[in-house]
């Protein structure tokens, strides 16, 4: 390359930088900006909107975590996406090790069906689940809500992990069924622990898809103390609110642990996320 | 070991748990969905049959339905177009830079994984009338314009508002998605071409394009039915208002059928809506998808 050819590439270099810094603070700035206003006093916001909070407001924040019913509503988000997270796992898989692995007729055509699952938007759904939960007492519950999540994250959880157990090789359980193991526990002992990639991918979808889910959880639930956090908050900071830096606060306890495990783990997260993604 | 992998009760054992729930969650209600759609049906009564009568309605009386398809189109043209461009920008910058790569990657990706609830909110009170951006201008002397509240023009001001913050809040996915392919690129190729003469650019053009064409269809299909189910980032902005300017086909089916409970005729929305998904991804699989290049 010649040397102005070099310098010129210097250059574009430099703009690139520019380019995506400006982009990062597009990115950081919303999200700083809440966090400021939530620790201000809500008389000053729109008196004296850019000096620094006098004293940080604190309050802002108890009062969001227990009148807004957030910290009901955090614990009701991890239970539900918890419980639908391992349930999904163990079901996804099996169903998954069952057509990825054993052999008969209609394997192919079952996947087929699992697949057609990731085409269907959830408003589709919703209503005549919604009628038929209700008749069965499962609306205000949080099996009503841990059922339809748990169906709607299978088809993607069974398509990644049959990828996986059918990359494994034949003849690990070949050998472990000459030592006399069983089906059940080459699925537990052998496929489960070897796929520890595709678990973690899959688990990853499924929780942060629904941690972050809100038209079913604002259809099947009305009751106060059993909303998810997408619910509680979406409630809390409505028009009949007008304390603006608790509705900030509750934005900002909404979005921090999220916020916190991203940080912590971001290049897996993003990576999983991604293989996962392309995978769909 | 055939004999084991062919034993029939274990293979009951290990589908049926997800063959049920699958079935009973969604098989079921899907076909009740769509012979809803065909029915006077709502809160109190029993469904009854009444023909095409919702999609008439739909098509011909009701405003809201309409600009809610034009919309929902609107925001689906965006989506695709947009992603896919900055999308590829990104992914092609980001590839070329050594320094910092996760970093900006890193904060680029943040948003997808944070609910679009709570962003939606976050942005809402940015686009206040007294708050976020207009009480900077205010700072120039500049008086800004009702961003999530203006009526005017075919596409109205706070559709481009919405569309832009679900580009913010997406495009890291598609950026992902097409990095991931790019880097599976054989640096072999590049050298080669650069030896033949080939500049970065030209290089981009006639090696990366070609050679991640599969991605695109992926990621293109991705975005077109998460914009067609697009719900959380309006419901939470602007609720559909002012006066259903911004609403969605999601939004217009949650309002008729948990705000009005016409459930026959929010049915009837869900069937057009499944269908618009169906139609979608079939064309962007005929027209884009190509095979798979040796790399």
């Amino acid at each position: 390359m010649s040397k102005s050819g070099k310098k010129k590439s210097k250059i574009s270099t430099k703009v690139i930088y520019v380019f995506l810094s400006i982009l990062a603070v597009v990115y950081l700035l919303p999200l700083l900006w809440v966090i400021y206003v939530s620790l201000k006093d809500d008389k000053t916001l729109f008196v004296s909107p850019w000096a620094l909070p006098e004293h940080l407001m604190i309050e802002n924040y108890s009062f969001a975590w227990t009148a807004g019913k957030l910290g009901v509503a955090t614990l009701n988000s991890a239970i539900v996406c918890g419980v639908t997270l391992l349930l999904c796992l163990l079901v996804g898989s099996m169903a998954a090790f069952a057509i990825g692995r054993m052999r008969w007729k209609l394997s192919g055509a079952m996947m087929t069906y699992f697949l057609t699952g990731m085409m269907i938007p959830v408003h589709c759904i919703l209503i005549p689940v919604f009628t038929r939960f209700s008749k069965m007492h499962l609306t205000n519950s949080l099996t009503g809500l841990i059922l339809p999540y748990l169906t709607l994250s299978l088809p993607i959880t069974i398509f990644i992990m049959t990828g996986f157990f059918q990359s494994l090789p034949n003849e690990l359980f070949e050998s472990a069924c000459i030592d006399g193991c069983s089906i059940y526990r080459s699925f537990t002992h052998i496929a489960l622990p070897l796929s520890r990639t595709g678990l973690f991918v899959t688990g990853l979808m499924t929780f942060v898809a629904n941690w972050n889910e809100l038209l079913l959880a604002m259809v099947f639930i009305s009751d106060d103390n059993k909303k998810t956090l997408p619910v509680s908050l979406s409630k809390f900071v409505g028009p009949y609110n007008t304390n603006y830096s608790q509705m900030f606060a509750a934005i900002v306890i909404a979005i921090i642990p999220t916020i916190v495990v991203y940080c912590m783990f971001s290049n897996q997260i993003v990576d999983g996320l991604t293989a996962g993604a392309v995978k769909g | 070991m055939d004999k084991l992998l062919r034993d029939k009760k274990a293979i009951f054992v290990f589908v049926a748990p997800a063959f049920l729930l699958f079935t009973f969650v969604l098989f079921i209600p899907i076909c009740q969905s769509v012979y809803y759609s065909f029915c006077e049906y709502n809160a109190l009564t029993k469904p009854k049959f009444i023909g095409f009568e919702n999609y008439r309605q739909l098509f011909t009386i009701d405003r809201t339905m309409k600009i809610a398809l034009k919309n929902s189109m609107f925001f689906l043209i965006f989506s695709v177009v947009t992603q896919l461009i900055a999308g590829l920008v990104l992914a092609a910058l980001l590839t070329n830079i050594k320094k910092g790569r996760d970093f900006f990657k890193n904060v680029y990706y943040l948003p997808c994984v944070l609910s679009s609830a709570a962003l939606g909110l976050l942005w809402m009170f940015v686009f206040t009338p007294k708050l976020g951006i207009n009480q900077v201008l205010a700072q120039f002397g500049i008086k800004g314009p009702l961003w999530l509240m203006d009526t005017k023009g075919f596409i109205i001001l706070p559709m481009w508002v919405i569309a832009s913050v679900s580009l913010w809040q997406y495009v890291g996915q598609s950026m992902m998605l097409y990095m991931a392919q790019i880097s599976g690129i054989s640096n072999s190729l590049y050298e080669a071409s650069y030896i033949d003469g080939c500049t970065k650019a030209q290089s981009f053009r006639y090696i990366t394009l070609p050679l991640i064409r599969p991605m695109v269809a992926t990621a293109m299909s991705l975005n077109a039915i998460g914009s067609l189910k697009f719900f959380d980032l309006i419901f939470n902005m602007t609720e559909g208002g002012p006066n259903h300017m911004t609403d969605v086909l999601a939004t217009h089916l949650y309002q008729q059928g948990f705000k009005y409970f016409k459930y026959g005729y929010a049915s009837a929305i869900g069937t057009i809506l499944l269908v618009l998904c169906l139609i979608v991804t079939f064309i962007i699989n005929k027209f884009v998808k190509v095979d798979n290049y040796e790399m």
